[in-house]
């Protein structure tokens, strides 16, 4: 079956066709129809990955030296207070990032799902509450709360005075010498060595990726395999679901935040406010675009800081998260509270419209899919993942650092 | 700890009240079954007095979680009866012609300053059970708590010009809008629950100060606890809502604050 032949066939002939397809497995080339809209919607995900743009923020961005740096710190013990936790710890490379556990476990119990690190770089604000609007901001936050790492400043320069390899690799990315600096300023600088090296952490094309280039490359070009239930799914995505309202663009997140229903109690007498607490945060930290520590010497990268305002709705919102990688990081929600994908399809097929302000987010409303339309939806995001760009730089033996004099 | 670290993390953790210098009076507050699971009486008035709210306007599907509440706190809770038995209701009650019967047998057992919240929209509101919620507010004088658009306010007004309304949300619509319904119906009250524009970082921009000038005396505060969550909201929302009042003539912040609510609390219980 090639392309032209199934653009040519009616909604019968279509549902007939897929009907006797079984498994979603599909012949290359197999395509379905996708008219004019579709078309256009799918070819809003794309392309991937983006082109990589230094964060002004961080004088650190790109630097070969403070990336190198960054993996160093991520993944040492000794970022801990007490020399139990690095980053990697609940971030694992091997699962997507993350701990794969509902919350996190620091020094104690944490409310929050650990997310995953791939494409960070291009987020606009980091955190499930978004109290933090850069990459090196948020690396400060596990390092100094009590419950995660529980260090600070003092502790990470005396951390980086006394390892040599980590002393010499600072001194390279630094234009200031280190014994000068203030404590807070090399607990910025080891930060944004981290987020130096969480900017490498990008993902390769994905099944829909391909997908989607030979989709617009039109029926002339051979298309790659792509089964035909996450075609279907790919279809619900864009069309009655609806997910691509929020879940927009090739990162596919809008990067902001909503409420979804999902409950934000953490305990008795305690909820996690979500965006109001991370709006909160960004009004009174030492560690945001508008403050000392960004180096974008314009402020242009501050801009969407300034006129945050604290707005009713924000209460109990959270981040809207890339699915690049979905399958990878379960489970899923600002609490893990959802185990797999298909308990999150189930979400929305089932959404309590009762826990949504009426006059809040009117996009959502019980989508009712068919058993065959939620593991369809499934597929499809199942065909979101790819490994790594780069991955031999992740794990590798460190060379020692030579000093530049 | 050193203090940037404390307001790092400050956002995971709930803040007690910071301003509890202007008394305020909470115009829209649930307390359903939900709510009640998660937050028994006892938590939930601790809570509100940890807000510093003087008095709270709840109603609740079912009533049982107000009247909990009005028991366990009399001198804080004013009840207001809602017309859904439990969540779910909200776009089938005005066709349920059991609602009538169990309001009126509420309002004849119980004390209650207004029926509400209900949403009621359009043409919807001359349905024959909503009339009849219209006119056992006049028989047993208590206010209107409206979650509706300006048409549905209009068609109350029609069936009783001597109604008291309180437009929950104040309907969602502009300053100017909302102007224009306040010069209309001199009984509108308006509550600016789940509204977050008359703040712009704690200023008050000029079309709603210019309302609020023209209309001293009928604007409520409100936060709108729809899921039981939202309960925690009610410390941040009065802190907020200090920010800006203090941004108006003390006079007239007041008013917002607590008296407007005050005065119509009075005209319902003070019969």
């Amino acid at each position: 079956m090639n392309w032209t032949r199934l653009n040519l066939v009616d909604g019968f002939m279509w549902s007939f066709m897929a009907g006797i397809v079984s498994c979603g497995t599909a012949n290359a080339g197999d395509v379905l129809p996708f008219d004019d809209q579709e078309r256009a919607l799918i070819e809003s995900h794309g392309p991937w990955p983006p082109a990589f743009v230094k964060d002004p923020s961080n004088r650190l961005s790109g630097n070969q030296s403070a990336i190198e740096l960054g993996r160093l710190l991520f993944f040492n013990r000794r970022l801990a207070v007490d020399g139990t936790l690095s980053c990697a710890t609940c971030h694992r490379p091997a699962t997507g990032f993350t701990d794969g556990l509902k919350t996190a476990v620091g020094r104690s119990n944490l409310p929050r799902n650990t997310p995953g690190l791939v494409n960070l770089r291009w987020a606009r604000w980091y955190g499930w509450g978004g109290g933090a609007d850069s990459l090196w901001a948020q690396s400060i936050r596990p390092i100094v709360a009590p419950q995660e790492m529980a260090s600070s400043g003092g502790p990470i320069k005396r951390l980086l005075s006394v390892d040599k390899n980590l002393a010499c690799l600072y001194n390279k990315t630094s234009a200031v010498n280190f014994d000068e600096q203030t404590d807070e300023q090399v607990l910025v600088g080891a930060a944004k060595a981290l987020a130096a090296f969480q900017e490498t952490l990008v993902t390769g094309a994905t099944p829909f990726d391909k997908f989607r280039i030979a989709l617009l490359a039109g029926p002339s070009n051979p298309t790659t395999k792509y089964p035909l239930n996450a075609q279907r799914g790919l279809k619900l995505f864009i069309g009655k679901g609806q997910c691509n309202l929020c879940h927009f663009g090739p990162l596919f997140t809008n990067g902001e935040f909503g409420d979804i229903g999902i409950p934000f109690f953490i305990g008795n007498g305690k909820v996690d406010k979500g965006r109001y607490g991370g709006l909160q945060n960004l009004k009174t930290t030492r560690f945001s675009l508008t403050g000392i520590h960004s180096d974008d010497a314009t402020k242009q990268s501050a801009l969407k800081v300034r006129h945050l305002a604290l707005q009713d709705r924000n209460w109990g919102e959270f981040k809207v998260p890339s699915l690049r990688n979905v399958a990878e990081t379960a489970p899923y929600m600002h609490n893990g509270s959802l185990a797999s994908l298909a308990d999150v399809v189930r979400h929305y097929s089932e959404i309590d419209e009762e826990r949504l302000h009426v006059d809040g987010e009117k996009i959502l409303k019980p989508l009712r899919l068919t058993e065959r339309e939620s593991s369809d939806l499934v597929a499809f995001l199942k065909t979101l993942s790819a490994p790594l760009l780069q991955t031999t730089h992740v794990t590798r033996r460190s060379p020692v650092c030579s000093p530049v004099n | 700890m050193k203090i940037w670290m404390a307001t790092l993390i400050a956002g995971f953790l709930a803040v007690p009240s910071l301003a509890a210098d202007r008394v305020l009076i909470d115009g829209h507050v649930h307390y359903s079954h939900d709510a009640w699971e998660m937050l028994p009486p006892k938590a939930a008035i601790k809570v509100l007095r940890e807000a510093g709210l003087k008095k709270v306007f709840v109603s609740s599907s079912s009533d049982e979680g107000t009247q909990m509440l009005y028991r366990q706190a009399p001198d804080i809770i004013v009840p207001v009866l809602r017309p859904y038995r439990k969540r779910g209701e909200l776009s089938t009650w005005f066709r349920d012609e059991t609602v009538d019967d169990m309001i009126a047998d509420r309002l004849s057992k119980n004390t209650y300053a207004g029926i509400g919240e209900f949403h009621i929209f359009g043409a919807d509101t001359d349905l024959p059970v909503v009339r009849n919620i219209v006119k056992l507010a006049n028989t047993h004088k208590v206010f209107l708590h409206a979650h509706s658009d300006s048409d549905a306010v209009d068609r109350i007004f029609a069936q009783d010009p001597e109604a008291r309304v309180l437009w929950a949300h104040s309907g969602f619509v502009a300053p100017q809008a909302i102007a224009e319904m306040l010069a209309k119906h001199k009984n509108l009250w308006s509550d600016l629950a789940f509204r977050s524009e008359q703040s712009d970082d704690g200023k008050v921009p000029e079309p709603w100060r210019k309302v609020f000038t023209d209309f001293p005396d009928r604007f409520v505060i409100g936060t709108d606890t729809y899921t039981p969550e939202r309960w925690y909201y009610l410390v941040d929302h009065a802190n907020w809502s200090r920010q800006w009042l203090n941004d108006l003539p003390n006079e007239l912040a007041d008013k917002i604050a607590f008296k407007n609510a005050e005065t119509l609390m009075n005209w319902a219980l003070n019969k």
